[in-house]
């Protein structure tokens, strides 16, 4: 099904930082998906990871509906 | 049979439009359309997608249409637009202070499959109950948010309001396949004045500087105001000097035009008065010059005649009484020199006198006072008699002493008559010998006191001096 895929295809998708990550609070990124752009609550891919405002990022793991794991670019 | 042919047709060709609309009818009851904002939920039909769709038991369509047989599939819509909810709770923040916060939440499903999913389990029957529901999750939600903030927190800190709405309630709103678009604090009631007060120190500062800028200001515009209301009144001064200096200048042409005619008049009398003053001292000065010739010339030559004639008589005198002093002088000496002689001769003979008298004298005393010694003691003899017989007889004594002194007494008695000039008796003859009879009652009483004094045996002793002096008859007078 395409919109399957879709959501296959969250992974590697390049976001934009909204809400600064950080260890112990979530964290929040907009990812372009669907035509639209929509936020997630973002995790950093790494222990004691902490991501500022602006950083682009890229999605390394998915957890349905609205989190995800990131890694700086 | 062309006509039955024709009508053939026209009933196939009815019946194929019949059949066509009655086609696109069908089709269109059974083709549902999802809007962009809405998501159609299918079920009834078997369904089974694979990968993450698996399991779901319904199909979900979103942005396009979809079949659906009527009587086998039901189709429901959930709606994706975006909801709002309002708060209004009372809250106490991180430090303690008491506030109500009115704030709206912004939130909708969320636009996967799975949040889908998720909010049409929960919510399909109950979309317009589904703000209800949020606005009680997150009346605590969002009351724990607060009590991780301070009040300046709130005001200012944005980034950390988000960050506390996604952990406190963005993991909670999953669940429920929504996603919270915002949160925003709308209004902070603050009974207890907390935020005036952060804004007082700040504000009192603006305020001060505010009223120093307006002091300043107004300073400056006084100052200016007063230098042109100084300028303005110097000015006035100045014009009401200068004003006035003309009037003065004005005024006293128009006196001294007012006044020429009686100048005029004052200088021509002025000088008929000096005419006529210089006559009068004219005349004077002959009047004087006349009294001297006939007045004093006379008198000066008067008076010195007498004063000639006075100092001659004066001279005559003066040699005349000089040679009378002188005459005076001579005899004198001459009465000097003949007392003396006579002074003389008489010390001599009153020596020679003296020195017999003393002789004399000498010898008389003598004899004089082998006399006394002789007469005091036959003297004594008598009163020493007296006494003795006094004792006998007091009264008999005493009537011999009143009546040897009988006459001073009546005359004592009749002393205050003879110091009347002349005596009225306005009774006549019985008031003349009234006033005697008085008068010897007087002297009578008179005798009653003697009587009374010479009784006293103190007073008897000296008896005999006292009458031969009068003195009892004295003591009587004032009686």
């Amino acid at each position: 099904m395409v919109r399957h895929m879709v959501e296959q295809e969250m992974i590697g998708r390049v976001g934009r930082v909204t809400g600064k990550v950080t260890p112990g609070h979530i964290g929040e990124v907009m990812i372009a998906v669907r035509g639209g752009s929509e936020a997630f609550h973002a995790y950093g891919s790494e222990p004691g990871q902490t991501i500022v405002n602006g950083t682009r990022v890229v999605v390394v793991e998915y957890f349905p509906p609205r989190t995800v794991v990131v890694s700086p670019v | 049979m062309g006509t039955f042919l024709s009508a053939a047709a026209a009933i196939v060709v009815g019946l194929a439009i019949a059949a066509i609309l009655l086609v696109v009818l069908v089709f269109r009851s059974m083709w549902r359309i999802a809007e962009p904002n809405e998501a159609l939920i299918i079920s009834g039909r078997a369904h089974r997608p694979r990968g993450e769709g698996h399991g779901l038991g319904f199909k979900i369509a979103t942005g396009g249409g979809t079949l659906v047989m009527p009587g086998i599939s039901a189709v429901r819509r959930l709606s994706l637009d975006l909801r709002e909810t309002d708060l209004e709770i009372d809250c106490v923040t991180h430090q303690g202070i008491a506030l109500r916060v009115r704030g709206v939440v912004i939130y909708k499903v969320g636009d996967d499959l799975v949040s889908i999913a998720n909010a049409a389990r929960r919510f399909l029957d109950q979309q317009n109950q589904m703000d209800q529901r949020v606005h009680n999750l997150f009346a605590g939600h969002l009351r724990a948010i607060i009590g991780n903030m301070t009040v300046e927190e709130m005001i200012r800190d944005r980034e950390k309001l988000t960050q506390l709405t996604r952990e406190h309630a963005g993991t909670e709103m999953e669940k429920l396949g929504l996603i919270v678009d915002s949160l925003q604090i709308q209004e902070i009631l603050d009974p207890t004045g907390y935020i005036k007060n952060l804004a007082l120190p700040h504000q009192s500062a603006v305020e001060r500087e505010a009223r120093i800028a307006r002091a300043q200001a107004d300073r400056e515009a006084t100052e200016k105001e007063q230098e042109a209301e100084a300028q303005k009144a110097l000015a006035r001064r100045d014009s009401q000097i200068r004003q006035a200096g003309y009037q003065a200048e004005v005024d006293q042409a128009a006196a001294a035009s007012r006044q020429a005619g009686p100048l005029s008049d004052a200088t021509a009398r002025q000088k008929v008065v000096v005419e006529e003053t210089r006559i009068a001292e004219l005349e004077a000065e002959r009047t004087e010059k006349q009294l001297l010739v006939e007045v004093r010339k006379p008198a000066d030559a008067r008076a010195y005649e007498q004063v000639t004639l006075a100092r001659a008589s004066r001279e005559a005198h003066i040699h005349e009484a000089e040679a009378r002093a002188r005459e005076i002088e001579v005899s004198a000496q001459a009465d000097a020199a003949r007392v003396k002689l006579a002074a003389n001769a008489q010390a001599e003979r009153v020596k020679l006198e003296g020195e017999a008298e003393a002789h004399a004298a000498q010898a008389r005393g003598l004899a004089d006072g082998e006399a006394i010694r002789a007469r005091g003691t036959a003297e004594a003899d008598t009163i020493k008699a007296r006494a003795e017989a006094l004792a006998g007889h007091q009264e008999a004594i005493i009537g011999q002493q009143l009546a040897e002194n009988w006459p001073q007494i009546v005359e004592a008695a009749a002393k205050p008559f003879g110091s009347i000039d002349r005596l009225i008796v306005l009774n006549g003859v019985e008031g003349i010998s009234e006033a005697l009879t008085q008068a010897l009652g007087q002297g009578v009483a008179g005798l009653q006191a003697a009587r009374r004094v010479l009784g006293d045996p103190g007073v008897a002793q000296a008896a005999p001096a006292a009458s031969a002096n009068g003195s009892a008859v004295k003591e009587g007078e004032p009686v």
